[in-house]
């Protein structure tokens, strides 16, 4: 059974699964789609277009689905898709698609307070962005990325899986996976070994890894030369093509060392 | 006279004192407890396991007592305590604690400005400024007086000592000792906090000697072991330097 509070304002157009609950003052716009088990906290205001999962919590003003802060933007049905179990913290405000009609949170997302998702992002599964993070527009971040507190992200980024970004530094350029990014431009930091760990990877599969990131960051190589090298030392290595190929799709290049 | 707008929601399990204003929209939920004189902005919620001295002002959307970010948090009772005569601005931030420390506590006469955050665990003492947008990540202590500057990032377990003042946007890795300005490239030492400790009525002898202590840690070519060493036998029995001293011994992320 649903609890809703009596001052929240709930459209009889949306969709609402059962068991969730809702405080006061929220409101549900027509075009929402809520499922199983979730919970919406006060002042929370859910817009045109939301497709949430379930058991997803979504705290005290947060914005899902509001309209994108793209000029080109006109009024197009386009939607904001929360994966299940996913949680949305204070004051975050995640903008529904432009372009490509969706934006898109994985599960078991955490998004801390004030943090911005903006229109046409991608945010793989068990990703963390920590407070008052601002993605521009198009920016895609794979699954168990973390992004430290404060960091601005350039539009049409891309961060690698497994990636970490220290605090407060700007990323403007794709980060590759399994790495740390810190420093001022953004540069590669090692590999995030406690993150691996902590997930379960081997220490073979780290050892290949790190084999993989001497060669791409090798001071003596150029990015071509580096894939080149990768294709000739480990060939049919599985992190070596996937690199590779994160290398290839980068549009914005990747950090440097 | 207690005036609470016919729009707020209060709770009836809510301990409210006297003489408090609840503005429109306001939510105060069970197991609170608000003291006298307080007064909460619209918008703002009040969540369960918060206690909130007198005299403090709340402002519009703020939050306070909400429950952490932290992933090993589950649903525990853990508290928030709000020291009296605090004032609190717009869309503030204040998580309550998690099992490792229980509780999150912000002193007396504490002045949080608009959009900053204060997470899990973290106990900031009595008359700390903290200005806009500051994030003050989890089990953060904030010695007494100390003024943290707009936008700046506080790094978990950080300490930060007694009557610093932490420049606006930087980044905070590691702990700040007491008395100090930091900031200019990366975090460093930038001399007393000499301002500050006036207006908080510190002598010239005073200031003077922990200006001295401070020659000793960061304007001599000694390294930190010899830099206390030298202290301790340079002012034998000083409280400044005690206190200083035992701050870096203390200390779990190392001093800037």
């Amino acid at each position: 059974m649903n609890t809703i509070h009596s001052t929240a304002i709930i459209s009889p157009k949306a969709k609402l699964g059962g068991n969730i609950e809702i405080a006061p003052f929220v409101l549900i716009h027509d075009d929402v789609e809520i499922g199983d088990g979730c919970y919406i906290g006060p002042h929370a205001t859910i817009n045109n277009g939301a497709r949430i999962g379930k058991d997803v919590k979504i705290y005290q003003g947060a914005s899902i689905s509001h309209i994108p802060q793209h000029k080109k933007y006109d009024n197009e049905p386009t939607t904001c898709v929360i994966g299940d179990n996913t949680t949305i913290h204070e004051f975050a405000s995640i903008h529904r698609g432009a372009d490509t009609g969706k934006t898109e949170l994985g599960k078991n997302v955490l998004i801390m307070a004030y943090a911005h998702v903006a229109h046409d992002c991608r945010i793989g599964d068990h990703c963390i962005l920590s407070n008052a993070v601002q993605l521009a527009g198009f920016t895609h971040i794979d699954e168990w990325a973390i992004i430290g507190g404060s960091v601005p992200v350039h539009q049409f980024t891309r961060i690698g899986r497994h990636a970490m970004i220290g605090d407060g530094y700007k990323v403007g350029r794709d980060v590759l996976p399994y790495t740390l990014a810190a420093g001022e431009p953004l540069g590669y930091y090692g590999l995030n070994y406690v993150g691996l760990k902590r997930r379960g990877f081997t220490e073979e599969q780290i050892l290949s890894l790190k084999k993989v990131y001497s060669i791409v960051y090798d001071p003596q190589l150029n990015v071509t030369q580096a894939k080149e090298k990768l294709l000739e030392e480990m060939p049919g290595d599985p992190f070596a093509i996937e690199i590779t190929d994160f290398i290839n799709n980068s549009k914005r290049g990747i950090i440097t060392r | 006279m207690t005036n609470i707008h016919s729009t707020a929601v209060v709770s009836p399990k809510a301990l409210l004192g006297e003489n408090i204003t609840v503005a429109p929209f306001a939510v105060i939920y069970e197991n609170t407890e608000i003291g006298d004189n307080c007064s909460i902005g619209p918008g703002a919620v009040i969540y369960p396991y918060t206690t909130i001295g007198n005299n403090v002002k709340i402002a519009h959307s703020a939050s306070i007592g909400h429950i952490p970010q932290d992933l090993k948090f589950k649903n525990e009772i853990t508290y928030c305590k709000i020291g009296s005569n605090s004032v609190i601005h717009e869309f503030v931030t204040i998580h309550r604690g998690t099992t490792a420390n229980g509780e999150t506590v912000i002193g007396e006469e504490a002045y949080l400005m608009a959009y900053c955050h204060i997470a899990h665990d973290c106990i900031i003492k009595e008359k700390v400024t903290i200005a806009n947008c500051a994030q003050v990540a989890g089990h953060v202590i904030i010695e007494r007086n100390a003024v943290i500057g707009g936008l700046a990032k506080i790094k978990q377990f950080c300490r930060i000592g007694k009557f610093c003042m932490i420049q606006g946007g930087r980044s905070v890795p590691k702990d700040v000792p007491h008395y100090i300005l930091a900031g200019e490239g990366r975090l460093q030492f930038g001399g007393l906090n000499k301002v500050g400790l006036r207006r908080n009525g510190f002598t010239e002898e005073q200031i003077s000697t922990i200006k001295r202590v401070y020659f000793l840690l960061y304007g001599s070519n000694l390294n930190v072991t010899q830099a206390k060493e030298k202290i301790m036998a340079e002012f034998p029995g000083d409280p400044f330097s005690n206190e200083i001293v035992s701050f870096i011994n203390e200390s779990k992320s190392g001093i800037i």
